[in-house]
């Protein structure tokens, strides 16, 4: 067959040979690509406008979008905010407090950098206003749209000099050009803020970085951009603005039964294209797909997470922030690879790459210490807590990211704090390095009680890892869990399970040998007294 | 007469067997690292370049470039070249044992296990060198003596930077060629 193909194709070769000697009339001009969207922005006369700043591109766009506005106004994107049905826990940006940089009241200005809105700078913010929907950020195409930190998520409209006092002059976007580009999102435009969490490339998520812009097979096998090419929103499949897939409830074990399109399940698990029996070929594939109840397809298949070269962090202690040099000024000290060890505004970190999870039961349900919370501080205070067992029939083991912190909490109340860390105030802490007053201003700005002392506690936070999926090759082998030969099997830690060859009793296991050896004499011994008999009685 | 040829033939046989299921680990060594994978590496070529003895640092290598270069994964490992022709000069002039040059630069390996932590892998040069005669076995002690150094660590001091290669193309485990020593 693939013979015929060659012959022909050569044949077909010859004839274009033979054709392309004739004289031709003219070279034929290359066919124009032609665009997929059925709409060219660049033509729309309502987009032929100097805008002046980012809510006029979104009157302009909702004067066709009519709609866009109000879906938009219903999604988590913008309200940051989410009532877990299950725990009854409010819970999204708006009020979890974290260990990374910890909470948004009294920093909106900074954080909602990453709100797709424009102007909320505190809590006077209208949410119900259309033009504020920044449809930009997740639609441009130019790559020239930036929302800088500490202008209240609007773009630079001006040439400015960012960062304040820094000397550099950030060039004020071409807000026309951004509108007639306008396209559907792409990996860009969800990393821009996705891929930066945390204060960083790569700081928060650890499966989540800008090497999944443009990424490779050996990173992730569905957005390899030489194969598949995903982008995020093949698999958070979203319709009227809403994209499936949060955190704060996410689907451990995906019992619908639906595939794509056919449900409205969630449609970015592993099952929702593969099924819950995903192994078809191979003497294994039964065995795999036993072994797929359990165990959630991200533990084989995304056995080291942050591998894109880009190193995630690990630990952040607010505690040792507030160091200054001999002339008052603040240091930033930087590890091996380059990455800030130190800085006096954050505290130390801990950085890593290619890091191997830690692995938990978990059912979906995640619990969260909030701010209300009384603590019990002679531990270490779990941010959020997965819950899961063996035997609940809801759940997997998981692999996660466990991210540990130390921040301040109120002595007097057992309970997180919310402080004040930008602004061009006295009280924030990146200006003064002085936590009673941040600290004070912080839980003033959102009535809260406070004792006026604090002290820092030991927190960590667990993250699911389930993007940067490895090549099937690369999956987790038999022996990593089973017969590690590093001693350490990656499933040891896991509660309730029975793990063939490993965790073995030492002394059952010398009784079995022991009986072992005693028969294997038992039956020598008999088989001579056997032969020695047959012989005499032979004689 | 018999059982003492015997039991004679059984001994080599035993001492043989053992030593062939021990010459690899006693070849080359192993042990685990107290830093992290850049911190252990730029640890090691700080040191390196401290021991003096003519040692230069001449590459660092990524080997699982090459692995992620053709669509796979491996967990890291980096590889630091170090030479000093303090050492290799009197090997490569001396043509019996100029074969050597193989195992040219000196190599330490600095790699992630499934365990999670950071090992370092070298050459065992003490006990390889006097295989090769007096010469290589004489310099080889030095170089093993210079391969403690190289493998001591001050906890107290702060975390040196990594000494990256000049570019020298990506990909393929491709040397960086620091272009010292050798």
């Amino acid at each position: 067959m693939r013979t015929l193909i060659t012959t022909i194709g050569l044949l077909l070769a010859a004839s274009g040979v033979i054709a392309s000697s004739d004289p031709a009339p003219a070279a034929a001009a290359p066919a124009k690509a032609v665009s997929k969207s059925t709409a060219d922005h660049s033509k729309f006369k309502e987009l032929q406008k100097d805008f002046k700043d980012g809510p006029e591109v979104t009157e302009a766009c909702l004067s066709c979008h009519t709609e866009a506005a109000k879906q938009v106004h219903q999604t988590q994107h913008w309200k940051w905010e989410f009532l877990n049905p299950k725990t009854d826990q409010k819970l999204g940006k708006k009020h979890v407090i974290n260990n990374f940089c910890t909470a948004i009241p009294s920093n909106q200005e900074f954080c909602t950098a990453c709100h797709v809105g424009y102007g909320w700078k505190d809590d006077k913010f209208d949410f119900t206003s259309e033009r504020n929907v920044d449809c930009l950020v997740c639609h441009d195409s130019t790559g020239t749209y930036k929302k800088p930190a500490g202008l209240a998520g609007h773009a630079v409209y001006k040439d400015m000099e960012f960062p304040p006092k820094s000397g550099k002059i950030m060039k004020a976007v071409d807000l026309k050009k951004v509108a007639q580009g306008v396209a559907k999102s792409s990996r860009d435009n969800c990393g821009a803020c996705h891929f930066y969490g945390g204060g960083g490339d790569a700081v928060k998520h650890g499966d989540l970085d800008s090497s999944l812009k443009q990424p490779k097979k050996y990173l992730d096998v569905h957005m390899d951009k030489d194969g598949l090419n995903f982008t995020c929103g093949t698999c958070h499949a979203t319709s009227g603005h809403a994209v499936p897939g949060s955190r704060y409830n996410p689907t451990a074990k995906d019992t619908d039964k639906h595939i794509r399109g056919k449900a409205d399940g969630n449609p970015a698990t592993c099952q929702s294209c593969h099924k819950d029996a995903p192994h078809q070929k191979g003497a294994e594939a039964a065995r795999l797909n036993h072994h797929a109840e359990k165990i959630a397809c991200q533990t084989c298949h995304i056995p080291e997470f942050a591998r894109g070269g880009r190193a995630t962090k690990m630990l952040w202690d607010w505690s040792t922030a507030g160091k200054l040099d001999q002339d008052g000024k603040p240091i930033v000290v930087k590890d091996s690879a380059g990455h800030e060890a130190y800085n006096s505004k954050k505290g130390d970190f801990k950085y890593e790459t290619n890091v191997i999870p830690e692995y938990v039961w978990f059912n979906g349900q995640v619990d969260y210490t909030l701010r209300e919370t009384k603590m019990d501080v002679s531990k270490v205070v779990k941010i959020n807590s997965f819950g899961g067992a063996p035997d609940d029939g809801k759940s997997k083991i998981w692999p996660i990211k466990r991210f540990a912190g130390k921040q301040p909490y109120d002595v007097g109340n057992n309970q997180l704090v919310v402080f004040h860390t930008y602004g061009a105030d006295d009280a924030a802490f990146w200006s003064n390095f002085n936590w009673d007053k941040a600290l004070a201003f912080g839980m003033k700005e959102i009535g809260a009680e406070y004792s006026g002392k604090y002290a820092f506690v030991a927190t960590e936070m667990s993250w699911p890892i389930t993007h940067m999926v490895a090549p099937k090759g690369d999956a987790l082998a038999c022996a990593q869990c089973h017969q590690p030969s590093a001693g350490v099997g990656r499933l040891d830690q896991v509660p309730g399970i029975y793990m063939p060859g490993r965790g073995g009793n030492p002394l059952l296991d010398l009784a079995g040998w022991t009986l072992a050896a005693l028969t294997l004499l038992g039956v020598l011994v008999h088989g001579g007294i056997r032969i020695l008999a047959s012989r005499k009685h032979q004689a | 007469m018999l059982k003492i040829i015997g039991g004679f033939f059984a001994g080599i046989l035993a001492t043989a067997l053992l030593a062939w299921n021990m010459a690899g680990g006693m070849m080359f060594q192993e042990r685990v690292s107290p830093f992290g994978m850049e911190e252990t590496v730029a640890r090691i070529q700080h040191n390196i370049q401290a021991t003096g003895n003519g040692w230069a640092l001449s590459g660092l290598r990524n080997p699982g470039k090459a692995v992620e270069a053709d669509g796979g994964n491996t967990l890291p490992v980096m590889m630091i070249e170090a030479c000093s022709t303090k050492y290799s000069g009197p090997i490569l002039k001396e043509d019996t044992v100029r074969f050597l040059s193989i195992l040219m630069p000196c190599k330490i390996s600095v790699y992630k296990k499934n365990d999670g932590k950071v090992y370092i892998g070298n050459m065992n040069a003490g006990l390889m060198g006097p295989m090769f005669g007096p010469l290589v076995g004489g310099i080889m002690q030095q170089v093993a003596a210079d391969q403690a150094k190289f493998l001591e660590f001050d906890p107290t001091k702060p975390a040196p930077p990594l000494i990256l290669p000049k570019p020298a193309g990506e990909g393929g485990g491709a040397a960086g060629g620091g272009g010292g020593g050798c």
